[in-house]
């Protein structure tokens, strides 16, 4: 079995590992770097809640081998919190409701950051495209789209 | 899946040479999205996967306006979406490509990567078709470009030689001045499209002066429909031209039929769906509009 070295910057933190070829992200952060929000959901592209940002994009860590990422920035939902600090996302999700069970809330902030990132003032419609990729079994995403909307607000200072 | 070796080649040479050698065992990985699928599946199971991300040459969009549009084969969905020449040249390209899929996939997926796996349920191959794109071939013996409605041979097949690389695609300078390419899904869920039409238009007036449609996604290659091209031009787009002209495109296309829909449904929807295109394009009896 062949062990590539791969160096990858994980929320900040330059990590050097050896990985199977075959070691999806998503693995490797959970499996190796014991970064367990991230969630295995369908495994197939599908639910988003692997969602990690790689070099600042939002990409689906089950569709991404880890040797992919040689010599990139991944920044996971552990990486969203100043310390005890929540991200002003994470607290307009507490807020208003922006989950329930939890699983996809993981990926779902992580698109979330995408979707702010490039649009600071999203309308409703820009939000739920944004999400497109990402699914929730429980709350019916109104919840989920406030939160968003009300973060977008808190984190553009008005 | 199974235990795999991964290697980078630098060069497009390089790679060709580490395919030649390793045969049925070598796979190309550029975004992975569609690979990751398969090999887990087990649909295939290579023994080496050959990257792409340090090949040089594979990247980048450049515009001119006598050669037009050249696309790197490595450029993701959200680039070619978020480009400026293409937004500015080709805006059909760049409203397809960022509406494809999702967020994620539009982030990690190549165009090379899509065309090259030709899954039948894609959007790149019919808006480039519809736009008379080639694609150029690398390999150690050389280059060599083909139309892309040559290089899509079948589901999952393309006329990639086992020994080459999609290096990019080019397209001519535009020759239309409107343009849509339209999905159908049946269920918001859904990402791949059932069906999906681009139409592209040449307005001289109030009339159309050359047309271009092409169906995909629910025919095994995409589907040139000339009948209804001719039908269109000459004329002003009025309700009942659209729909004659509707009528031509779902007559002219024998539909997949498969557990996503069946034939006769998909052939309804798509008259729907051609019908709609034209009117979207140019209203009927008003000045036609730009649509990105
Ligand atoms: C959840 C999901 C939803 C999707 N929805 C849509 C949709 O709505 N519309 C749509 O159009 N597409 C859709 N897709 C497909 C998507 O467009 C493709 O998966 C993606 O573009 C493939 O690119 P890649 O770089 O990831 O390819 P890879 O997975 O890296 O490669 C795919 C295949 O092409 C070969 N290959 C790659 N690059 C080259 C090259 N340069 N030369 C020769 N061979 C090469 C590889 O060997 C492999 O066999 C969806 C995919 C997913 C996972
Ligand atoms: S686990 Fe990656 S998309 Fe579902
Ligand atoms: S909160 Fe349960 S899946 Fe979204």
């Amino acid at each position: 079995m062949s062990r590539i070295p791969i160096e990858v910057i994980v929320n900040g933190v330059a990590q050097r590992a050896e990985v199977p070829a075959r070691r999806l992200l998503a693995d490797f952060l959970r499996d190796d770097l014991f970064l367990t929000g991230t969630k295995r959901g369908c495994e197939t592209g599908v639910c988003g809640a692997c969602s990690v940002l790689l070099d600042g994009e939002v990409v689906k860590s089950c569709l991404s081998l880890a040797v992919q990422a040689d010599g990139h920035e991944v920044t996971t939902v552990e990486g969203l919190a100043a310390g005890e600090d929540l991200h002003p996302l994470q607290e307009a999700f507490a807020e208003h409701g922006g989950f329930q069970c939890g699983y996809c809330t993981p990926g779902m902030l992580m698109a979330a950051i995408a979707i702010l990132h490039e649009t600071p003032s999203p309308t409703e419609a820009e939000v739920r495209a944004g999400l497109s990729g990402n699914l929730c079994r429980c709350t019916g995403y109104v919840g989920i789209v406030e939160s968003i909307m009300a973060a977008a607000e808190k984190m553009r200072g008005t | 899946m199974r235990d795999v070796d991964y290697l980078r080649p630098e060069t497009v040479a390089e790679a060709s040479a580490l395919l030649a050698e390793l045969g049925e065992g070598g796979r190309l990985i550029a975004g992975g999205t569609a690979l990751l699928l398969a090999l887990r599946q087990r649909m295939v199971a290579p023994t080496h996967l050959v990257s792409l991300a340090r090949v040089g040459g594979l990247r980048g969009i450049t515009y001119d306006p006598r050669d037009g549009l050249r696309i790197g084969a490595l450029t993701t969905h959200s680039a070619l979406a978020r480009s400026a020449v293409v937004r500015a040249h080709y805006p059909v390209l760049a409203d397809m490509a960022g509406r494809l899929a999702d967020p994620q996939v539009r982030n990690q997926g190549t165009l090379g990567g899509n065309l090259c796996y030709a899954d039948p349920t894609t959007d790149p191959p019919t808006c480039l078709a519809a736009l008379d794109a080639r694609l150029v071939l690398g390999s150690a013996r050389g280059d060599r470009s083909l139309p892309v409605t040559e290089f899509l041979v079948d589901y999952f097949t393309t006329a990639l030689h086992p020994d080459e690389i999609l290096t990019g695609i080019r397209l001519p300078p535009p020759r239309f001045d409107l343009g849509h390419h339209a999905r159908f899904h049946r269920t918001a869920a859904e990402h791949r499209p059932l069906i999906n039409l681009t139409l592209l238009a040449r307005r001289d007036g109030d009339t159309v002066a050359e047309a271009r449609l092409v169906v995909g996604a629910t025919t095994v290659v995409p589907t040139r429909v000339a009948a209804a091209e001719a039908f269109l031009a000459g004329r002003a787009v009025t309700a009942a031209v659209a729909r004659e002209a509707a009528d031509i495109v779902a007559d002219a296309v024998e539909p997949l039929s498969d557990l996503r829909g069946t034939a006769a449904f998909r052939r309804d929807m798509l008259r729907v769906m051609a019908r709609r295109s034209i009117e979207r394009l140019m209203p009927p009896g008003m000045e036609g509009r730009e649509v990105a």
